[in-house]
């Protein structure tokens, strides 16, 4: 817990959250309240709940190919909303059905989760394969930016400064994509020691578009660019699974923490690819 | 600070600290049924509904809940609650009891919102609430019970 919140504030609008922020270096914008009420910071913090600002919107318009995801909206609703059930297969809605437990995704909010993003977030992870924008609030500027991006210093930097209003997320290649998200934890609803997520985007089983992205290697999910080079115009299939899973390994920088061993993640790093290219093959065969 | 809530039905104005959680508001304010356990969102023993979700009190800070209807197991007392509360005593759903007000609460946001849940389902939401006398079984069925109950009046 916080000890030392020495002020929390209720802003009106955008601008005026913004605004206080920028006032207070040592600020929290706060929404769902999962991870900065563990947080165990001793120094004096102002917290500013931007819970109520309205950036809860969910919605899939499926005249413009777009789901658009209030930055505050939690993860459960997400996953309980009928529409984006079916999006990718179920692959959003199934994967960030993964995280935590009902009531932590009750909490927890897809702003929060990028504000300050955990090396071993899933949500990181599954965003990455999608195409995905940012949009947010940065020294009173309205910014949106592809979430690719994330990776660059100064977009994370921003970020972290930001006010992020929503998510925007472009399916109009749905239909010729699947994806698959795999995570490795030691108990049902502990963070991930490993998690993977790939999506394929194809024609008649021939990959046009590959995206691998993997978190909690225990850094902050990347994507492998050398594998998504390789898979592109292959055709899909359990040998090119077995071959990319051998690939993502070597490519893949992995590490220890006190969850798992390097040599351990390397196996599963392996094992998840090809699993999740498999399935991918299997779907799409059907 | 002061937090103006509605908890059990009850209109309250509460005073807190900016950076209390929900939890020891709660329990501070006589709310003995919301358990302090891990306090970091893992074993579900302060679960309260919140606007009719259920969420860990530990890791939400009380002023977050301003202006929002709280519901602790003492304000449960509808049919449903009632139905419940029977059927854990009759399963033998109940041992030690330290787990059972948030177990309770994930029962209960479960069958308000899906009168008729699979197996799956109800594991999936007690995934929050941890037990460690029962092996959940008797719960399970209890959850169950419940529902056949209720979809047969």
């Amino acid at each position: 817990m916080l000890k030392h919140v020495t002020d929390y504030h209720y802003p009106g609008s955008l601008e005026e959250a913004a605004s206080l922020h920028d006032r207070e270096s040592r600020s929290f914008f706060i929404a769902g309240g999962t991870a900065l009420a563990l947080s165990d910071s001793k120094r004096p913090v102002e917290l500013i709940d931007v819970g109520e600002l309205g950036l809860d919107e969910l919605g899939l318009d499926e005249a413009e190919g777009k789901i658009e995801i209030g930055a505050t909206t939690s993860i459960q609703r997400i996953v309980e909303h009928q529409g984006i059930k079916s999006v990718l297969n179920g692959f959003l809605s199934e994967s960030l059905e993964e995280i935590g437990s009902y009531p932590i995704r009750n909490a927890g909010t897809l702003g929060g989760s990028l504000v300050h993003p955990f090396p071993w977030s899933d949500v990181v992870t599954i965003l990455s394969v999608l195409d995905t924008e940012v949009t947010y609030f940065h020294n009173g500027e309205r910014k949106t930016r592809d979430f690719s991006r994330l990776y660059e210093d100064d977009f994370r930097s921003e970020l972290n400064e930001s006010v992020i209003e929503k998510l925007s997320i472009d399916l109009e290649d749905e239909t010729s994509a699947a994806a698959s998200f795999r995570k490795f934890n030691r108990s049902e609803f502990d963070v991930a020691a490993l998690n993977l997520a790939c999506r394929i985007n194809h024609d008649q089983g021939e990959i046009v578009e590959a995206r691998l992205a993997a978190g909690a290697r225990p850094m902050l999910a990347e994507r492998a660019n050398e594998v998504e080079e390789e898979l592109t115009g292959e055709k899909l299939g359990p040998e090119l699974a077995r071959k990319a899973g051998n690939m993502a390994a070597q490519v893949f920088e992995l590490g220890d923490d006190k969850k798992i061993s390097g040599e351990y993640r390397e196996t599963l790093v392996e094992k998840m690819t090809a699993d999740a290219i498999k399935g991918i093959y299997q779907e799409v065969s059907t | 600070m002061n937090l103006e809530a509605t908890i059990n039905g009850e209109e309250l104005t509460l005073e807190v600290e900016p950076g209390e959680v929900l939890l020891d508001v709660l329990r501070r304010n006589g709310f003995k049924s919301v358990k302090e356990g891990c306090k970091t969102g893992d074993c579900g023993a302060c679960m309260v509904l919140v606007d009719g979700r259920a969420m860990t009190s530990c890791t939400l800070f009380a002023a977050q809940v301003q202006g929002a209807e709280i519901k602790t197991v003492e304000g449960l007392n509808d049919e449903l609650a009632e139905s419940l509360r029977e059927n854990f005593l009759d399963k033998g759903a109940v041992q030690c009891g330290f787990c059972i007000p948030g177990v309770l609460i994930s029962a209960y946001s479960l069958l308000s919102s899906n009168a008729d849940p699979t197996e799956e389902e109800i594991k999936a939401a007690l995934d929050g609430n941890l037990c460690r006398c029962t092996g959940y079984v008797k719960q399970i069925e209890a959850i169950k019970e419940t529902a056949e109950e209720l979809g047969d009046s």
